[in-house]
């Protein structure tokens, strides 16, 4: 199911259910948002006193979110940042409303459990995208942010990148779905867990040592999820640490490495991630993948 | 019910293992002793073989665990792991593999000592064929990354473990090494002759008080997380569960116990024994404001299982042996804790 599209006038909420964000660092996002023609709801969650990690209490942070679900005047809910602190809140939240009046909810890292969730459990489109910090240093033309305009207004999203030597050729349609390695290993075996077969499937990371994301990703293929998807899309994995002994690999090479058995599509380095170049993607959506030998294009089907 | 429908998806093999095995694991299971196979104790004279199935050791390093353990009467089988290296590996995923099969086939040896952990055995664990393992099973010692081994014999197999520190802390010179550490080595050579352990638990006034007996298992926290869902997930139904950590952030604990949370294995325990997590210090501007403490303790609020704190397991001097798969008790009343083997 795909939430409804956004009008001149419709109403964006600002939430943060993870990690603490200053209500300064949301002034860009809120002025561009505006300059789309939407209004701006701000969560309690937003600034807010809280000297912690979070940017308020579980019940806070849940009530501010459950809110923004429920609020009919909410079309779209955009997440300030990522961090951690859905997992501490996810079994509490209640989507009831949600289900009956589906809106948009955007944002990536931390957010991926949310979106695993609905996937998972409602079968609702959701928008794996930058969130409110993204908008500080982006211009007005940043093809970036304007996806995820575009996103909102309802237009057929389209993206191509470079191809990457790893890249293994082919044409393949399926529902996407995927976004932080670390949350989605974290999700496996839970109510957020999600099966893989059919889909294209992405994955992004950032800051994990190389030998956690080799063993994130065996325990993704020891729970099937690399058996039968359509196709896989490897984003950025950015500042990847290593131990004193050198793992031996780079990011890329160990994905290269545990794929290497399986015969379905796969592409590097899109432009998906913990990095300036990540373009809002419908979770949850149609989309059609060709992996060529000049580009890589991804569009909806 | 997402279990159910995850389970469904996994192949032929690991599938049937959950669906015939699904009895043996439940709740009932793990509150005796009748369904979990303890192998034969070692006697003077047995062999213990030690090798690398994750991260890499020289063979001088080994020297002083071949020494003591030859001390204690065992023939020694040194795998050829042991020296070998590709980065951090102790060798190729096929030498490690070869090597840990070897030894798990070879009805000569009596016991299986990790050289240490670091990382891999994840790498290895569903090409390894445990079938004359199962037919004739021998004790698998170790911790950290070796915790990928205890959790496979607990989802699959049913069959005990000893979980202990490994040849790289056995010290070079015995009569300068603490008492702590000194006598969590000694304990590996109980826990195999099959004499009971006494564990010092210094009684911790956050514990919660109470009696719970079970089968015992646990490990590696950060292990656990990886391991769910896959052919070697830990299961806890009425066990008593112990955890350890190390070097991650508290963020990182704290969603590693909502892993455990939300797969389901802290809801049904005989009780919960919590050993050192030496975390990570927060980023500055990014403190969790969270202790182990608050964490466990949120976590186990809605149960009355009794909890202990402090317990002496983990990346430290004090890591005593503990048998995975084996009937313990742990009594916590009037500032004393008692944890046996029963």
């Amino acid at each position: 199911m795909i939430p409804p599209f956004l009008k001149n006038g419709d109403t964006v909420g600002i939430v943060c259910p993870a990690g603490f964000m200053p209500a300064e660092r949301m002034i860009a996002c809120i002025n561009t948002l505006k300059s789309w023609g939407l209004r701006v709801k701000i969560g309690k969650t937003v600034g807010g006193i809280s000297s912690n990690y979070f940017s308020g209490t579980d019940e806070e942070r849940l009530y501010d979110l459950q809110d923004m679900l429920d609020d009919e005047d909410v079309h779209a809910i955009l997440f300030g940042r990522g961090g951690y602190g859905l997992s501490r809140i996810i079994d509490q939240i209640s989507f009831k409303r949600f289900r009956k009046t589906p809106k948009w909810i955007l944002g990536y890292s931390d957010i991926t459990l949310l979106h695993a969730h609905i996937y998972s459990n409602y079968e609702i489109a959701t928008a794996h995208s930058p969130m409110a910090g993204a908008f500080i240093d982006a211009g007005p033309e940043d093809p970036y942010l304007n996806s995820i305009r575009n996103l909102l207004k309802g237009d057929r999203l389209s993206y191509s990148c470079e191809p990457h030597p790893f890249n293994r050729r082919g044409e393949t349609e399926g529902l996407l779905m995927g976004g932080n390695l670390t949350l989605l290993a974290h999700s496996v075996g839970g109510s957020s867990d999600f099966k893989t077969k059919g889909l294209i499937l992405f994955m992004e990371d950032i800051g994990e040592y190389l030998y956690n994301v080799d063993r994130m990703l065996y325990q993704l293929k020891g729970a099937g999820k690399f058996q039968k998807p359509a196709a896989i899309i490897i984003g950025s994995f950015t500042e990847m640490k290593d131990t004193e002994r050198p793992f031996g690999k780079d990011a890329y090479e160990i994905i290269r490495d545990i794929l290497s058995e399986f015969e379905y599509p796969v592409c590097y380095g899109f432009p998906v991630g913990h990095v300036k170049e990540n373009y809002a993607l419908k979770c949850g959506a149609e989309y059609k993948l060709k992996i060529g030998k000049e580009r890589v294009l991804l569009e909806e089907a | 019910m997402k279990r159910k429908r995850f389970l469904g998806s996994m192949l032929g093999a690991p599938l049937l293992a959950a669906t015939t095995l699904t009895s043996q694991g439940s709740r009932a299971g793990n509150r005796s002793q009748t369904s979990w196979r303890i192998p034969p104790y070692l006697k003077p004279g047995d062999t213990i073989g030690i090798t690398c199935p994750a991260g890499f050791m020289t063979l001088t390093e080994v020297q002083p665990a071949i020494k003591l353990l030859q001390d204690w009467g065992f023939k020694l089988r040194i795998g050829r792991t042991v020296g070998e290296r590709d980065f951090i590996f102790g060798g190729r995923d096929t030498d490690r593999l070869s090597d840990l099969q070897e030894m798990l086939d070879d009805g000569s040896i009596g016991a299986i000592m990790c050289a240490r952990g670091g990382y891999g055995c994840i790498r290895i664990i569903d090409q390894l064929d445990f079938r004359k393992f199962v037919a004739k099973p021998k004790w698998i010692i170790g911790f950290s990354d070796i915790t990928v081994l205890h959790a496979h014999l607990n989802h699959n197999f049913q069959i005990a473990s000893v979980h202990s520190k490994m040849c790289n802390s056995f010290p070079e010179y015995p009569d300068q090494t603490e008492k702590g550490q000194w006598d969590s080595i000694s304990s590996i050579q109980l826990a195999l002759t099959g004499k009971q352990i006494d564990y010092p638990v210094v009684y911790d006034p956050a514990n919660r008080s109470g009696f719970g007996r079970g089968i015992l298992t646990g490990g590696n926290l950060k292990t656990i997380e990886t391991l769910a869902g896959t052919g070697s997930d830990m299961r806890t139904d009425g066990m008593i569960l112990f955890l350890e950590d190390v070097g991650e952030y508290l963020y990182s604990v704290d969603r590693m116990f909502y892993n455990l949370k939300r797969t389901g294995k802290l809801e049904n325990l005989s009780a919960l024994l919590i050993g050192a997590f030496r975390v990570k210090p927060d980023d500055p501007g990014d403190e969790f404001g969270r202790s182990i403490y608050n964490m466990v303790q949120e976590q186990t609020a809605p149960y009355k299982y009794p909890v202990c704190f402090n317990f002496p397991v983990g990346h430290q001097k004090v890591n005593y042996a503990l048998k995975c798969g084996v009937m313990h008790e742990l009594n916590i009343s009037e500032g004393r804790v008692i944890f046996k083997e029963v």
